[in-house]
């Protein structure tokens, strides 16, 4: 039997490694009741920052972040311009200040899509791949 | 160096009854943003200031603890559209606050779609960049904002209204306008921060306890702010103005008269920018107030009028380093529109500060402050804050340590 070097296998753990990271791009979810929804760009900026409160026909928003990582980073620098941090203060500014009630945080992303998923009216990011079926994948108009 | 301590039986039971909040919070899981469809949320902010003269709000004793913020707020939904929501706050501020616990915010929020919405309560008062968020050092990388435009004693003054507000979002091309207007009445009283501008103007005998009644009929205003097409960029404009701002109290001259003073129309006016971009953030503002004061003790003195107001404008960078360290910095001058014959020193207030934020994980984060101040105006020499020299020039250290949740 042929024995595979420390330095192959480390070789194989990176390129596995970056093909993963190259792969991972976030995906809006929501309940299923918000997939009749209207959203583009815009109202998604509206959503995330807490300017729209309720949707047109599925209730009252509510949003599921995760607290932090690569998915969250790309995720908010897409739909609202800013960075985790700043959108972390966004929030905390607006639940301190009485301007707005401030979203659901989760370390994990499996917990934000089973909260998604439970919640009417719940909208959320996840990485692709975590994405399944008992959400809905939303993509905006521009 | 004395260094001046003070958490009474009320700051204890303040303490109490936050850490009561931050364990309920925590209990339901609610850290950092709740589970159920009640949220509940706050922060304890505790610091330590050393002013090399005494010249901030604090007595010429050398460094002090007296210095610490805390809030609990509670809040829900009810269907789509309705939120309620209130927070409890207190600060201690070398003399000023006490540790009192007042009503920062209570609010019925209706939002009838993004361009249009309701709040009736007390409602938070904007003005500027951050006229609302005074008391949430969490969310910047100062200790102390500009002191030109957000003076910390005068808190009580800027911080909210009772009243109702309207608000919204409209778009505008590639970017948006938030706007704001609101309108109440701001509850005033001598133990208020406000109150050392009258004590420290030298018409009211301080021996016989200074101002002893303030009251305006109503606070109204605006604020307009344009989300730019350029990513990042967002200019505001606020305006305001209290409406009859009066005081009474003992004539310095002969204690048993009363010197009534009224300002019948007092404004703010700040025209603001802020930028980020990467990992810096810029903002500059500048703020004009003005008004005509009138004041006398009859019969004893004549009804002596004369316009009373001042210029702040500050320009400020921050750079966030890592996930976890930030850097800011600062320049800002304050000097009265109509100068005063106390000398040059008395007449100017400009602030070079430099500060390091490190947050040490999502609820805790730590800081150090240094202000260079060239300048008194605005400081007081009052019963409360004593300061019977104020030198041309101090230094301030401040450290300061928050928990939010």
């Amino acid at each position: 039997m042929k024995t595979i070097s420390f330095r192959r296998l480390g070789l194989l753990a990176l390129v596995a490694f970056t093909c993963l990271r190259a792969g991972a791009a976030p995906a809006l979810i929501a309940n299923k009741n918000v997939a009749g929804e209207k959203l583009d760009a815009a109202t998604l900026k509206s959503v995330f920052l807490g300017k729209k409160v309720a949707w047109d026909g599925a209730g009252r928003i509510t949003l599921a972040v995760l607290k932090g990582g690569p998915v969250a980073e790309e995720f908010l620098k897409g739909a609202v311009d800013l960075t985790p941090s700043a959108f972390i203060n966004h929030w905390r500014r607006l639940a301190m200040t009485g301007g707005g009630t401030a979203p659901k945080a989760f370390e994990k992303e499996e917990d934000l899509r089973k909260f998604v998923a439970e919640t009417p009216g719940a909208i959320g990011y996840v990485d692709r791949a975590m994405a399944d079926d008992s959400v809905v994948i939303l993509t905006p108009a521009p | 160096m004395k260094i001046k301590s003070s958490f009474p039986g009320q700051g204890r039971a303040v303490l109490a009854f936050f850490l009561t909040g931050a364990l309920a919070a925590a209990g339901r899981g609610a850290i950092p943003l709740g589970s159920s469809n009640v949220q509940i949320g706050g922060f304890f902010s505790q610091g330590y200031l050393y002013d090399n003269h005494g010249d901030f709000p604090t007595q010429d004793e050398g460094g002090t603890f007296d210095f610490r913020e805390m809030a609990l707020n509670a809040s829900t939904t009810y269907g789509a559209h309705l939120r309620v929501g209130a927070q409890a706050f207190a600060q201690r501020f070398g003399n000023i606050g006490g540790d009192r616990v007042l009503l920062d915010w209570a609010v019925a929020d209706y939002n009838f779609s993004p361009a249009f919405g309701v709040r009736l309560g007390r409602v938070k008062y904007p003005k500027g960049l951050y006229g609302e968020a005074l008391d949430l050092d969490i969310v910047r990388p100062f200790i102390f904002l500009p002191n030109a435009v957000y003076n910390p004693v005068l808190r009580d003054f800027a911080s909210a209204v009772n009243g109702g507000s309207l608000y919204g979002t409209v778009n505008a091309g590639q970017g948006s306008v938030d706007y704001k207007l609101f309108y109440g009445k701001i509850p005033m009283g001598p133990k208020q921060g406000v109150a050392e501008f009258y004590n420290d103007f030298g018409a009211y005998s301080n021996p016989n306890g200074g101002v002893a009644h303030l009251a305006m009929d109503y606070a109204a205003g605006g604020q307009l702010v344009w989300n730019t097409p350029v990513s990042g960029l967002k200019l505001v404009y606020s305006r305001s103005w209290f409406s009859n701002l009066q005081s009474d109290g003992p004539f310095i001259a002969y204690p048993p008269a009363n010197l009534h003073s009224n300002i019948p129309k007092f404004t703010w006016d700040t025209i603001s920018a802020e930028y980020a971009t990467g990992n810096w953030t810029f903002a500059s503002e500048w703020q004009r107030t003005g008004g005509t004061i009138s004041y006398g003790a009859a019969p004893f003195t004549p009804l002596i009028v004369s316009a009373v107001g001042w210029d702040a404008w500050y320009v400020s960078a921050a750079r966030r380093f890592t996930d976890k360290l930030e850097l800011g910095a600062y320049c800002a001058s304050l000097k009265p529109r109509y100068p005063g014959s106390g000398g040059s020193a008395a007449n100017k207030q400009n602030d070079l500060a430099a500060s390091i934020h490190y947050e040490l994980n999502e609820h805790v984060s730590c800081k150090l402050e240094v202000h260079w101040i060239d300048g008194n105006y605005q400081m007081f020499n009052t019963p409360r804050i004593t300061n019977p020299t104020l030198p041309d020039s101090s230094t301030v250290i401040a450290v300061k340590t928050t928990f939010s949740f």
